[in-house]
């Protein structure tokens, strides 16, 4: 039905995400894209979905070859494609977004009742039409986002981590649905990091590793280890993998945290990281690991519990944290690392901007310019200069000025959160020899990445986070990506949670 | 390479997108100045009718000046005129008892109140600003029409006129002015040149303006009313709190990305709620001088005044989604407001096409910093080869860029 043959994308900045990939989807099943961030599976749904063109090869669409202009060629052609966040018109009733793309003068015809009831015992599912869409529940919004690309026809529907964020009963409820379709003869194309869900739900599966296709075939050849492997890959560690010395026992710890909490998804975390020590925190999408850094950085207000740098407990808000020696590196630098209007040297100087300014108040701009001179020298930053607006760099430099914010005001604590998401290579490595640099140099680094390949490269100890809980601890050369993945996924030593997940 | 640094920053700074405003105002009053020449009226350049187009403008860029502070940390403040009344029929209800002093301290405070109760609503409740300035604005109006009974009120005691006038009326020649900062401008330029790492160009400008100056201070002396100098007080030091200093810095910060601001350590609160209270002391300071100038406020007195200080900020290359605006650039752009609504009486155009040639002259900027923006994102973009930061995923940010 759909067929995807040598197709490549690259993009403008010299980044391959895709290379010579193919991809088959059969009508009537439910095939899973699986593969680590950054395999290239956002970009094949993107090419799929006519957001991106493809730089070369052919997209075939029953049989025929085809390239859209843009994603509303594809909606019309019946592929429809169900993004991780629901782009719903809130305010308006289910009704009226599952007929969003309708014509017609009227804005509720009474026929649209009649076919959303057929539509509704097609699915099997139940949901009151007039109820207005942000009265609902996650799993509702996204069973309402189903029926909307149902609506217009679809005869293949891509879905996104369509379940990163629901509970486990709504899960069901998107599981049952795609079942019964599928029955019918829609074919899903099914994306989740979640690989209980795939082998459970999916006939078929893509592997895809570094922008190709690694591994196809019938999910039913495959067990979590298998595909583990498949994604894991073994040939292909792309930043080598050091003995990180364990840090002595005697060492204080620099930084303790004690029975944090908060309603954002962070339950009794308690660990401490000595100096000189690089702490893992592994975890999969929404399992938590980004809230335990806000949480313990200060700025979740709603969160409990105890922070110490040093022997010191530090207020819960940014400000103290900053004064106290934390640094955070956010994952989304653009939205919380970076002020876009500002050139390179006012964005490495914000965070430690008293400590360049005559009597704490009048920035000296000519030293600003030098510490962001340095900080391009040092980190290698690829811009025309301290001036450079953030606009113009690519991802991986934009990402060394995040860094270097934190680089020269005396930052012990360093929490990392995704610090080479989006991030090129060579700019990787880079960015965890850096991470190495900070530890040896006495400070604390606490990393949270879901690629658990680069923090076995960095780390010396490693936590597994699931639920917004810590539920396993390891010695980063005592563990395996394999053994973390599993952990993470649920699939622990004792067969809780996530061994449930799967039925 | 430092000098060739500052050159790009001078030309960047005279770019039609970031000194568009300036260019504006000289070509309005280049064309009134012709046309009342051809015409045969009196010359538009006389020093009277400077002084007048700055005195009449002086309030409003006073506000002006503030407002762009609210808006540069990326909030909006509607409340701004009816806070300038009720100080205005504060101080008139309260001089003849009080004596100046004391009712113009309570004047400012209820100001610098009103400034509070917008900042703590729209900061930590979490309201849009619109929407509380909005009910600010139409609270504050009422305790207006309470305070004056729904009645002109005035100051009718002789000395308490006396004190006001006092205040507000009276003209100082300009040329000392002038003259100190022609010495100002010639001294900083001497710092610039003797400075190591500094270039040629930017102290040779300098120390030029400087000559300039001075040398109008010794040929032509323009009188400039005391409201005028108020204003020219006001937004030097806004300026150079804005332009210099930690605050003003940090201030930009936070109206550009406020999440990366609170994550870098800056308390976003203080210096959003700040700057609503300084808007609302402001205000109240503006409506002190108003009631100085007119001995009376009427009910409905400045009510609309508002949005002439919007599209001021606006005129001047404000954003309205925050972190970016000049204070020098909105008062001039209230100039711009005035020249053209000077130039209509002067040249006895008739008042009824004033609206619709305003109107247009606000969306004919606002069109220039908008395509002025995208032009230079796209040739940012273009130069280096690269893709914007976070355009990956969110096509959006770009259109976002784009309207600021």
């Amino acid at each position: 039905m759909l067929a995807l043959e040598g197709v490549g994308k690259a993009f403008p900045n010299g980044t391959v995400a895709l290379r010579d990939a193919r991809l088959t989807v059969e009508s009537g099943s439910v095939h899973g894209l699986v593969g680590a961030n950054g395999a290239g599976k956002s970009t094949m749904i993107k090419i799929i979905a006519g957001a991106h063109a493809p730089s070369e090869g052919t997209v075939r669409w029953k049989g025929e070859g085809v390239s859209w202009r843009d994603p509303g060629a594809a909606r019309n052609a019946g592929i429809a494609t169900i993004m991780q966040h629901v782009p719903l018109a809130p305010t308006l009733t289910v009704l009226e977004n599952v007929f969003l793309g309708a014509s017609g003068p009227w804005r509720l015809p009474r026929t649209k009742r009649t076919e959303f009831a057929r539509l509704l015992d097609r699915v099997g599912y139940h949901i009151d039409p007039d109820a207005e869409v942000s009265d609902l529940a996650i799993g509702e919004r996204q069973m309402v986002a189903i029926l909307q690309a149902l609506a217009t026809g679809a005869e293949l529907v891509v879905m996104d981590e369509p379940t990163a964020s629901l509970a486990e009963g709504e899960r069901q409820v998107v599981f049952d649905v795609v079942r019964r379709l599928s029955a019918q003869g829609t074919a899903f194309l099914y994306v989740s990091h979640f690989l209980d869900e795939v082998l459970s739900l999916t006939d078929h599966v893509t592997v895809l590793r570094d922008g190709t296709v690694v591994e196809e075939g019938e999910t039913a050849a495959y067990d979590e280890d298998r595909l583990v492997k498949a994604i894991v890959g073994r040939d292909l560690l792309a930043v080598e993998r050091r003995d990180t010395p364990s840090v002595a026992a005697g060492v204080p710890a620099l930084l303790a945290v004690r029975g944090l909490s908060s309603p954002a998804g962070v339950r009794d975390v308690s660990f401490e990281v000595r100096t000189g020590e690089v702490l893992g925190l592994a975890g999969l999408l929404g399992s938590g690991r980004s809230e335990i850094l806000h949480a313990i950085y200060g700025a979740d207000k709603r969160a409990r519990g105890h922070v110490l740098v040093g022997d010191r407990t530090v207020r819960r808000r940014p400000r103290a944290a900053v004064a106290a020696g934390m640094a955070l590196v956010p994952e989304d630098r653009g939205a919380q690392g970076l002020v876009a209007a500002f050139p390179i040297w006012k964005n490495v100087s914000l965070p430690d901007l008293s400590s360049l300014a005559s009597g704490r108040m009048l920035p000296r701009e000519t030293d600003e310019r030098a510490r962001a001179a340095r900080a391009i020298e040092d980190l290698g930053i690829v811009s025309s200069g301290p001036d450079a607006v953030m606009t113009e760099l690519s991802g991986g430099n934009a990402q060394k000025v995040v860094f270097a914010k934190w680089l020269y005001g005396g930052a012990r604590v360093f929490m990392l959160d995704e610090p080479t998401a989006g991030v090129d290579v060579g700019a990787k490595a880079d960015i965890l020899e850096l991470v190495r640099g900070f530890a040896a140099e006495g400070g604390a680094v606490l990393m949270v990445s879901s690629e658990f390949e680069e923090i076995l490269a960095v780390a010396t100890r490693v936590l597994v986070v699931r639920e917004g809980r810590i539920v396993a601890e390891r010695a980063a050369r005592d563990t395996s990506e394999e053994e973390l993945l599993m952990l993470a996924n649920g699939f622990g030593e004792l067969g809780e949670g996530g061994a449930a997940d799967a039925g | 390479m430092p000098a060739d640094s500052s050159r790009r920053r001078l030309a960047a700074a005279l770019r039609p997108g970031n000194a568009g405003v300036v260019y504006a105002l000289v070509l309005i009053v280049v064309v009134l100045t012709a046309t009342s020449a051809q015409l045969g009226r009196p010359n538009y350049l006389s020093s009277t009718n400077i002084t007048n187009i700055l005195d009449q403008s002086s309030l409003v860029a006073i506000l002006a000046v503030f407002t762009t502070v609210v808006l540069i940390s990326g909030n909006f403040d509607l409340s701004i005129a009816s806070i300038s009344a009720f100080s205005a029929a504060t101080v008139l209800s309260l001089v003849s008892s009080m004596g100046l002093p004391l009712a113009m301290a309570i004047a400012l405070g209820a100001g610098l109140i009103c400034g509070v109760i917008n900042g703590v609503i729209v900061q930590l409740v979490g309201i849009n600003a619109f929407i509380v300035t909005l009910g600010t604005m139409t609270a504050v109006r009422g305790l207006v029409l309470i305070v004056t009974d729904g009645r002109t009120i005035t100051a009718k005691d002789p000395a308490a006129q006396r004190s006001l006038i006092t205040l507000q009326s009276g003209y100082w020649p300009s040329s000392y002015v002038t003259a100190v900062l022609g010495v100002l401008l010639l001294a900083a330029a001497a710092v610039v040149l003797l400075r190591r790492n500094r270039s040629l160009l930017t102290g040779g400008i300098t120390a030029a303006a400087g000559v300039v100056l001075i040398a109008l201070s010794l040929t032509s002396s323009v009188r400039l009313s005391k409201p005028t100098y108020y204003l020219i007080v006001i937004a030097a030091v806004t300026w150079v709190v804005l332009r210099y200093t930690v605050i003003g810095r940090r201030l930009y910060a936070v109206g550009s990305n406020a999440e990366a601001a609170r994550l870098s350590g800056i308390n976003v609160n203080r210096y959003r709620i700040g700057a609503f209270v300084l808007n609302g002391l402001g205000s109240g300071f503006v409506g002190v001088l108003f009631a100085a100038k007119l001995l009376a406020i009427n009910p409905t007195g400045l009510q609309g005044t508002e949005l002439t200080v919007l599209a001021a900020a606006i005129l001047g290359g404000t954003s309205l989604f925050g972190g970016l605006g000049s204070v020098l650039k909105s008062v001039v752009g209230a100039l711009i407001l005035f020249t053209l609504d000077n130039g209509f009486n002067v040249l006895n155009l008739g008042a009824n096409y004033q609206g619709v040639i305003v109107g247009t002259v606000l969306i004919v900027a606002a069109a220039i910093y908008t395509i002025a923006g995208r032009q230079r994102q796209v040739r940012g973009v273009r130069d280096s080869g690269a893709r914007p930061v976070g355009s990956e995923d969110e096509p959006d940010s770009e259109k976002a860029e784009a309207l600021r």
